[in-house]
């Protein structure tokens, strides 16, 4: 599968990103990677935070690849794209996407189940992911990082 | 299995007609993973009975072929014997009729030794599941949840359920009981099947 497979079974759209796009996708990561290592807030709110960053973060590398992801299963599609966009491991990937149901389980069924290990290990992979995004935009898509 | 444990109950009703308590948690571990050895002890923390009748147990199913017993240096290690003239069919009873908990309770051995604690909860044990229902499995050891979510990824295949895996480091676990943390204390006055240590365990830990 190929991103434009997704495109061609309807999960995407074609989108042109713009620079100052990706600038607002970072800047809005960045907060929540600053939020969320806020000591005082319940591990589920850090964890909810820090997946917030994850997911602005392969939104702007899908959009740097010149895709949107369709509404439906919306955060599902976004993080797998990053085994296309930035090459990202299996793990990675699998981890991130248990994440994302870790997040909705504890919305509805287990509230608070959380625990501070597990908020950080997710802060954890928010940040390597930050990083790995940009880098990959910078090494692909240079035109779309609007500084240096 | 636990009584009030519902899931796949008659198959799991067949698996305990047809083998009694010991095998059929050496050979759920064995052909769970039938790529992989296991020394003595890695079997006798997974089946959960006495180093005795795991020992009776592996004599009897490498004298008859089921299993390859191999020697490297000191240590003893078990395998299925894919040679075995009925493993396929034998690797398929054991799918289709050991539970969720067997399943889960071999995908755990590799962490074994750095879990305390390791459960499952949820609407499984309670046996008010349906055809969605997570198997929710709570640890508490010295692991990350990426590593559990590693060890189980496979088993999420085989039990054709999402595992729900909630990570707790011991310290961790211990205080926020000690605060009166509200998922910690519901869950654990509710149904538990053990895949790890026992109730006894569970007891130590909080003390």
């Amino acid at each position: 599968m190929t991103l434009q497979n997704w495109l061609n079974n309807g999960w995407l759209t074609e989108h042109r990103a713009s620079s100052q796009e990706i600038a607002t996708l970072f800047a809005v990561a960045d907060r929540d990677l600053s939020d969320c290592r806020t000591s005082s807030l319940s591990s589920d709110w850090r964890l909810n935070i820090a997946y917030n960053a994850a997911l602005q973060t392969a939104t702007a590398a899908l959009a740097a690849a010149g895709y949107r992801a369709v509404r439906g299963a919306h955060h599902y599609r976004v993080i797998h794209s990053l085994t296309h966009t930035i090459k990202a491991d299996v793990g990675l990937v699998s981890l991130l996407d248990q994440f994302r149901k870790k997040r909705n389980i504890s919305e509805y069924d287990h509230v608070g189940m959380i625990s501070d290990q597990e908020a950080k290990e997710m802060v954890d992979l928010a940040i390597q992911l930050r990083k790995d995004v940009e880098k990959w935009i910078r090494e692909n898509h240079p035109d779309l990082l609007a500084d240096k | 299995m636990a009584p009030n444990m519902s899931a796949k109950n008659t198959n799991e009703r067949l698996s305990a007609t047809l083998f009694g308590k010991t095998r059929r948690s050496v050979l759920a571990l064995f052909y769970s993973h039938v790529d992989e050895s296991f020394y003595l002890r890695q079997i006798v923390r997974s089946a959960g009975v006495g180093m005795g009748a795991v020992q009776r147990e592996l004599k009897r199913l490498s004298d008859a072929g089921i299993i390859i017993k191999t020697v490297h240096g000191q240590q003893v290690y078990y395998k299925a014997n894919p040679e075995c003239p009925i493993y396929d069919d034998l690797k398929s009873l054991v799918m289709k009729t050991v539970g969720i908990g067997e399943i889960l309770k071999g995908a755990l051995v590799p962490l074994a030794d750095l879990i305390h604690v390791a459960f499952l909860f949820g609407s499984l044990v309670r046996g008010d599941e349906n055809s969605l229902s997570d198997a929710d499995v709570l640890v508490v050891g010295d692991v990350t949840f990426s590593e559990v979510v590693t060890a189980l990824g496979q088993a999420q295949e085989t039990i054709r359920r999402e595992i729900n895996p909630i990570v707790y480091p011991p310290k961790e676990f211990r205080s926020k009981l000690a605060a009166d943390h509200h998922f910690l204390k519901t869950t654990l006055n509710s149904p538990k099947f053990f895949l790890i240590g026992d109730e006894h365990d569970l007891a130590k830990l909080v003390e």
